[in-house]
């Protein structure tokens, strides 16, 4: 992608249209693409003392320090066994403090897709049992559902240092 | 042709700032009524650099108070007049100004005005006064030639200046502005001129970034050639120019016809304006030796104009020292593989790993060195400070500084300068006694403070001291007990009598003056050093004085570190936290209240604190006796950790948890090790707050 795509990706984050989709269980997450770092394979971590569960610790990606979470934990989602082929997506979220990177565990990294934004739906409300308030839109990609992930509001927080998040805090 | 100007900005107030320094060393080193063609040279060039700048930029006030330091300096250059005590301190006093309408001007903020024009009514004044004086020899004087340019209108002239300015055609590229001269001369006086557009070419032909146009000007003004041609200075070489006096019975005899604009003088020009990069065409500017240590610490302009230097933003160099953090490690992995490689090449491949790590010791040590500034930039302050001070309280105190030239890393440097600003304070206004009381102990009337640094390990140490009253060990123990900071009947050593003045809201002063003795201080200053993982010690003998011994780290960017394994984790503790290792036995451990643990060692009982459950690790030993214990020290209290093991001493580089994370207590920053993975280091003060407060709970 030339610079002059990424800058206008950048101006219409929201409107942005490739993502990367990965799944967690059975079902599809979607990220922005333009904010994927790198994909690696798992590696064991360094702890973090006081951290919350789902932050699993911090590995060294080339010289820099980076938290890594483990989705699954921060859904409450039973956990799985980290293997291998276990995927770590190095992504970088703008929060209150500014830009930062971080690694996050999913079970496996499906594919780049165009998703135009016509096609994105607003989550539907379930009620007070299921937050939504991480799923930026929903979309329907060669029959199946992509929930398209706001990590600034799922991470931002987290690696921040900020406010402790809804979920975190009942987790 | 407007071109902007605001991007030059920055640097012109960096280096005014600099120059400034430079200006307020040399004024201290002024002897009085010894002219010192080279230091007044050196002053005169700061004023006038920053007037040229400023007017350049169109900073009128800040051109307008320069000049009239710049007049004054030139006095005294011409030997007109003398250095005098009141001078100098005048000009001092012009270098707070500057500074603060420099910083006024780049901050956009208002300044005193009055104060500023109350200065300057004062150096004018001075200037005023010499004509006054007997020995002066010269009549003419440009007193009030930047008074209100109302005045200077109507009074005859001394003189009528006959200007011919050819500028070249690429005077604009050199960022002159015809307008801004021309502006200038006609603040001198009566202003006539005629534009001379011959040149101008038609106007498919014109290239808009070329000057066109001449002039002739006459100026009617009582200004000295000197002043007519600094209007011209910043255009030597980009112009011809021919000035005459038409009343020329004076001028006749002190300057030629034509102003000869050699390359050498541009080029001394351009010396000037860049104080702080003296480069080769400036041989007259006596370089000094880099010597590490020089007795008495007055070495000329303190490395500010040693040799060439260029300008580096900080983060390149922290970029640098990342990229080298990461080749040590990678180097590190590979002389691990190393060692396992068998084979025929196995040997070569080995000696070629040795001479790697060799050249990356190297290159690390190089890059550190980059970011070391010799001490000077912060024991430049204080000559200035102990003068004002000393005045102030009507003592007179030496300063003495040596070792002004050993380096340490910037961000220590950065940090170290206010502890030591309170520090040397203390010695001049607590530490030297008055006149007559010093003279009545049989001590000189004139007190010392003495500032040293030097290296000592792989550490740099900085003393302040003086030879003042010293400590009153009986005044500091009748205030602890009064303030029942230890028991009426308690016995110290002289060392823990000394510890009690860094306990907060601690000062024996007999009465707070404005400039210290309210107790706010030497917590703070020993805090500070503690966050730069030095320490503080005092020594003092009644009668003879004090010192303050520092002991600091030579850069913040390493560590050396102590390496523990809780579990399958490992952490690294400073190692200057450490106070001792040791393995308990079955039974030397007590209980509290059946709660905390304690153990015996040296003069008392220090809580256990364990490692793995403050983290909430699953360790491999669980008895005291099975692993070990480290008893470290922070915030002057003693604890022992409890660790699986010990694995060995290394130094390790810092790399921050918050770049991508947040702040995490009890851990103060993360490493890389051999292996490429992360430890955590342990901070040790908050890692004993956490225990605490776990306790409390």
């Amino acid at each position: 992608m030339t610079t002059l795509d990424a800058q206008h990706y950048d101006a219409t984050a929201a409107g942005s249209n490739q993502v990367l989709t990965f799944t967690l269980g059975e079902e599809t997450y979607g990220v922005d693409i333009l904010r994927v770092q790198e994909i690696r394979g798992w590696s064991p971590v360094t702890r973090i003392p006081q951290a919350p569960n789902h932050v699993l610790g911090v590995l060294n990606l080339r010289g820099s320090i980076v938290p890594i979470v483990d989705l699954r934990m921060r859904f409450n989602l039973q956990r799985a066994e980290y293997t291998a082929l276990t995927v770590i997506i190095v992504l970088s979220v703008e929060s209150a403090v500014g830009r930062r990177d971080f690694g996050l565990v999913v079970d496996g990294v499906s594919d780049v897709m165009d998703v135009p934004a016509s096609d994105v739906k607003p989550p539907p409300d379930l009620g007070e049992q299921v937050s939504t308030e991480f799923i930026e839109g929903l979309a329907a990609v060669s029959g199946r559902m992509v929930m398209l992930l706001d990590i600034d509001k799922l991470i931002g927080g987290d690696v921040a240092g900020v406010t402790p998040l809804p979920a975190a805090a009942n987790g | 042709m407007a071109l902007d100007l605001a991007q030059f900005h920055d640097a012109f107030f960096d280096e005014s700032y600099e120059a400034l320094d430079t200006m307020e060393a040399s004024l201290l080193k002024l002897t009085l009524g010894a002219p010192e063609p080279e230091l007044i040279g050196t002053i005169f060039r700061v004023a006038h650099s920053i007037k040229g700048g400023s007017a350049t930029f169109g900073f009128s006030e800040v051109a307008s108070f320069t000049h009239t330091c710049e007049t004054l300096l030139d006095e005294l250059r011409g030997n007109r007049m003398q250095v005098t005590r009141h001078i100098t301190d005048l000009l001092l006093k012009s270098v707070d100004v500057m500074r603060d309408m420099l910083r006024g001007v780049q901050t956009k903020e208002p300044i005193d005005a009055q104060r500023v024009a109350d200065l300057q009514f004062d150096l004018e004044l001075a200037i005023v006064q010499k004509n006054a004086a007997p020995e002066v020899l010269q009549p003419a004087t440009p007193v009030v030639e930047k008074a209100p340019p109302a005045t200077s209108s109507a009074t005859s002239a001394a003189h009528r200046w006959r200007i011919q300015f050819r500028p070249h055609p690429q005077l604009f590229v050199h960022g002159n502005d015809p307008l801004r001269m021309l502006r200038e001369l006609s603040e001198l006086g009566e202003i006539d001129f005629k534009l001379d557009a011959a040149n101008l070419p038609s106007l498919d032909l014109l290239d808009p970034e070329s000057c066109y146009f001449a002039w002739d000007l006459t100026v009617e003004t009582d200004a000295t050639r000197d002043v007519v041609d600094q209007v011209f200075d910043w255009a030597e070489g980009d112009c011809d120019l021919k000035i005459v006096d038409e009343y020329a019975s004076t001028s006749a005899t002190r300057a030629p016809a034509a102003v000869p604009v050699p390359a050498v003088a541009a080029a001394s020009i351009a010396a000037d304006n860049v104080v702080n990069i003296a480069a080769a065409q400036k041989p007259a500017v006596e370089t000094p030796k880099p010597t590490t240590s020089n007795d008495h610490g007055e070495s000329p302009k303190q490395g500010l104009g040693d040799g060439s230097s260029i300008r580096v933003s900080t983060e390149k160099i922290d970029e640098l020292m990342n990229t080298v953090g990461e080749l040590v490690i990678t180097q590190s992995m590979l002389s691990q593989l190393g060692t396992k490689v068998s084979g025929p090449v196995a040997e070569q491949l080995r000696s070629g790993l040795a001479q790697l790590e060799r050249n990356m010791r190297e290159l690390q040590e190089s890059v550190m060195r980059v970011r070391m500034l010799p001490i000077s930039f912060v024991f430049s302050r204080f000559p200035r400070m102990v003068r004002d001070l000393s005045q102030r309280l009507a003592k007179h105190v030496d300063l003495k500084v040596t070792g002004e030239q050993t380096e340490l890393d910037k961000t220590v440097l950065e940090k170290i300068g206010d502890p030591l600003v309170h520090l040397v304070r203390n010695s001049v206004d607590h530490g030297v006694e008055m006149p007559d009381v010093r003279v009545a102990a049989g001590k000189p009337a004139t007190g010392t403070v003495f500032l040293e640094a030097y290296h000592k390990g792989g550490n740099i140490t900085i003393e302040v001291g003086d030879d003042g009253g010293g400590l009153h060990k009986d005044r500091i123990l009748a205030k602890a007990r009064s303030r029942g900071l230890i028991g009426p009947n308690d016995t110290l050593t002289d060392d823990q009598i000394y510890e009690l003045i860094f306990l907060a809201g601690f000062s024996t002063a007999e009465q707070t003056t404005d400039i210290s003795g309210r107790g706010v201080g030497m917590d703070v200053v020993r805090r500070n050093i503690k966050e730069l993982g030095g320490t503080i010690e005092v020594r003092s003998a009644l009668g003879k004085g004090s010192r303050f011994i520092i002991t600091l780290p030579l850069t913040l960017a390493i560590v050396d570190g102590q390496s523990v394994a809780v579990g399958t984790e490992t952490y690294i503790v400073p190692l200057i936290t450490i106070i001792e290792s040791l393995q308990l036995k079955p039974g030397m451990v007590n209980r509290v209240a059946g709660q905390g643990e304690v153990f015996w060692f040296r003069e008392g009982y220090v809580p256990v604190v364990r490692l793995h459950e403050v983290f909430g690790l699953r360790p491999r030993a669980t008895q005291l006796h099975e692993g070990l214990i480290m008893v470290v020290e922070g915030e002057g209290k003693r604890v022992g950790l409890f660790v699986d093991d010990l694995l060995g001493q290394q130094q390790v580089v810092i790399k921050s948890l918050e770049t991508n994370f947040r702040r995490v207590d009890g851990v103060s920053g993360a490493t890389i090790l051999g292996d490429g993975a992360v430890a955590l280091i342990l901070d040790v003060p908050g890692l004993i707050r956490v225990a605490s407060q776990r306790t409390a709970a």
